[in-house]
């Protein structure tokens, strides 16, 4: 059993097209069966995860998908107003500063600004509190931006810190720092699919987030699964019926190749490989993420 | 493979990938990452090759995948010349030579500001963390470096046809407005307006901070830090004098996109979670005036035979239960990949759309390659012709 969900921030990421939202989406399902407060970020992305959970489109303000759970998706203007608001303290100067359309471009080539406030966003949320004192939720589950994307986005504190004089911000960046790079409060997840480039950029990923972000990788979800089905003394009885024969000889190559990537990442990220099968249940929707967090939910230790 | 059925026959005469090679000379093959561009821009410019047509198919996949399938090493930011040798031992004699080159983003970012940018301030610019975040992460700028690559090569070489295969585009829009969006980086009101002190004392490495000392970049500095903002000013200074000649070949980009030589193919993939961009990116493509030479829907699941199932009947329980559950699966599969094409179809009208069955196999060498094209060029079609 992999001890995952005693994590309280989850980063979920891999290629683009791997099922990423997917994944999390079923993540922060068992998440909130398990009897968390969980909330489930999408970053500034194509919101999927609403549909995807049966319920409407997610904006950016926080929204209550089902008991226990709910959903953003983070946008680097809304956060960046967020932030300054927090800075600034007062709405007139925000507006007089940050409304003005020079100041708009110039915050947008800003390297990492945007990012920040993003991050910035998120940890916030997991840090927050209830009037009582009790957090307002106890699991953030972040559908992080694709390979490629996903090393800027979340080394940004660190970035901040080398950049940045002391100060407020780099006084931030540290706290930001911390939370990610402790392994008890923090692990990523990383999504891939039993095909040659996302098992390359999921290895490259892995290595990545561990050297540059000092996050540790807790598990990889190889999507689509297929299992061995057909044995070679099957192939060999269905040798004289050729349409056949192709069909299965068809299955048993998908089931090799997933075979070998779930074997090749486990060798080379020595990270334990979640497997999820591939579903043949037409358009994705509410039904295939309970199938897929039925699947994740026996091989994960709830808590 | 069968290179009798090479010749662009009669028969062949409304394949609209057919017309569009012999007609257009550059192709432009658009669409989401993990849809097969990559394998439908090599298959197009190979066929275009043996039929007599020289052509270079420029990739950014820097999957190793195609190099190997054109019988290469690997590829590199050079445009690289397959063997004649190679293609005829797959058995296609090429009638012109082939050519490809995998485009190094980055490098190809780095020449175009030599290219352009004044010899005091090449430095400069090429180690600043702004020009890091223009020539990678700002949204557009891969989009427009590829087709800033594409006019060079249509501007100072004579291939009878380009392929060019895009990045994966997140957003359509990202691509037909990435000239626009990185003129605006290079050209911009705002950066006259904060650099109007340092731009009239002429000198660069000056101490900005007459400007610095407003309210307004006070303010901005409480969330960036001053040094930031003195960094991008330097570097939108650096860059002030590129304006023009930047202003100029984004417009020269911009007329070969409309060209009346120049088509895109839209690839896609046989599933309605993607219905959205490709309908919105059809759209746009229109809306542009750029010609859409055909929408291709790659790795189609053709259901099974009718008599898949009679012969699964007959086999011993145990292997029938496995067949029919293989069976099952394939058919779920298809006709949720119909179900989209008739989307993709009536969304798209009227470009034509071609289907490329998924093989068994995945495309790997040059024989795929040439199968591949046999379902573009309309040899084949859909159907269980070339598996029977």
């Amino acid at each position: 059993m992999v001890p995952l969900l005693d994590r309280r921030l989850l980063i979920v990421s891999g290629k683009g097209g791997v099922g990423k939202s997917s994944i999390s989406a079923a993540l922060a399902l068992l998440s909130a069966r398990a009897g968390n407060r969980t909330l489930v970020c999408e970053v500034n992305a194509d919101a999927r995860i609403g549909h995807l959970l049966g319920g409407p489109e997610v904006g950016a303000q926080i929204s209550l998908l089902e008991e226990r759970l709910w959903a953003v998706n983070v946008r680097p203007e809304e956060a960046m107003r967020e932030y300054a608001l927090m800075i600034l303290k007062l709405e007139s100067i925000y507006k007089a500063v940050f409304e003005n359309r020079f100041v708009r471009y110039f915050l947008r080539f800003i390297p990492s600004l945007q990012e920040l406030v993003m991050l910035g966003k998120i940890l916030y949320h997991l840090e927050e509190k209830l009037p009582d004192g009790e957090p307002r939720f106890d699991k953030v589950i972040v559908d992080a931006p694709a390979t490629g994307h996903v090393v800027p986005f979340l080394s940004v504190a660190k970035v901040i810190m080398d950049t940045v004089p002391a100060g407020r911000l780099s006084r931030e960046a540290s706290a930001m720092r911390a939370v990610l790079e402790d392994g008890k409060l923090t692990a990523a997840v990383l999504v891939s699919l039993p095909e040659e480039m996302p098992v390359n950029e999921t290895i490259e990923l892995g290595t990545a987030l561990e050297q540059q972000v000092q996050i540790s990788p807790q598990a990889v979800v190889l999507n689509a699964f297929t299992a061995e089905r057909f044995t070679a003394a099957d192939l060999e009885a269905l040798r004289l019926k050729p349409s056949l024969l192709e069909l299965a000889q068809g299955h048993a190559l998908l089931a090799k190749l997933s075979a070998d990537f779930r074997e090749q990442l486990e060798r080379e990220l020595k990270l334990p490989v979640l497997t999820v099968s591939r579903l043949y249940q037409g358009r994705f929707g509410r039904a295939s993420i309970e199938a897929i967090a039925d699947q994740l939910g026996s091989m994960l230790e709830a808590r | 493979m069968k290179p009798a059925t090479r010749a662009a026959g009669s028969r062949q005469a409304d394949q609209p990938l057919v017309e569009a090679a012999r007609r257009r000379d550059v192709l432009i093959c658009v669409g989401s990452g993990g849809v097969g561009k990559t394998t439908v821009a090599a298959s197009i410019a190979l066929r275009a090759a043996v039929d007599g047509k020289s052509a270079l198919v420029c990739t950014i996949d820097p999957a190793r995948r195609l190099a190997n399938s054109l019988g290469l090493s690997q590829l590199g930011n050079a445009e690289t010349r397959i063997a004649a040798e190679k293609l005829i031992a797959a058995g296609l004699p090429p009638g012109a030579p082939l050519f490809a080159m995998m485009l190094d983003i980055k490098q190809t970012w780095d020449e175009f500001i030599e290219r352009h940018a004044p010899p005091n301030r090449r430095e400069q610019i090429l180690s600043s963390r702004f020009y890091r975040s223009l020539s990678t992460t700002l949204a557009g700028s891969q989009e427009y470096i590829a087709m800033e690559k594409l006019w060079q090569l249509r501007a100072h070489r004579d291939y009878g046809l380009i392929v060019l295969d895009t990045p994966p585009t997140a957003h359509a829009l990202d691509f037909l407005d990435a000239p626009n969006r990185v003129l605006d980086f290079f050209d911009n009101e705002a950066s006259r307006w904060l650099l109007a002190p340092a731009l009239t004392a002429g000198k660069l490495g000056l101490q900005l901070f007459n400007w610095g000392g407003s309210y307004i970049a006070k303010t901005i500095s409480k969330l960036t830090g001053t040094e930031t903002l003195q960094e991008l000013a330097s570097f939108m200074l650096a860059i002030s004098g590129m304006n023009e000649s930047f202003r100029q070949r984004a417009r020269q980009v911009r007329a070969l996109l409309a060209a009346e030589r120049t088509a895109f193919v839209l690839v896609v993939s046989p599933n309605l979670e993607g219905l959205d961009e490709v309908t919105h990116f059809h759209t746009l493509l229109q809306q542009n005036h750029m010609a859409v030479a055909a929408v291709v829907v790659n790795r189609v699941q053709l259901p099974p035979r009718p008599t898949d199932w009679s012969a699964a009947a007959a086999l011993e329980p145990m292997l029938r239960d496995k067949v029919e559950a293989t069976l099952r699966e394939r058919h779920a599969t298809a006709a949720q990949d119909e179900e989209a094409i008739a989307e993709i179809r009536s969304h798209c009208q009227p470009t034509p759309l071609i289907q490329v069955p998924r093989f068994s196999l995945d495309v790997h060498d040059l024989a795929g390659l040439w199968r591949t094209s046999r379902f573009l060029f309309g040899d084949d079609q859909r159907g269980h012709t070339e598996m029977d």
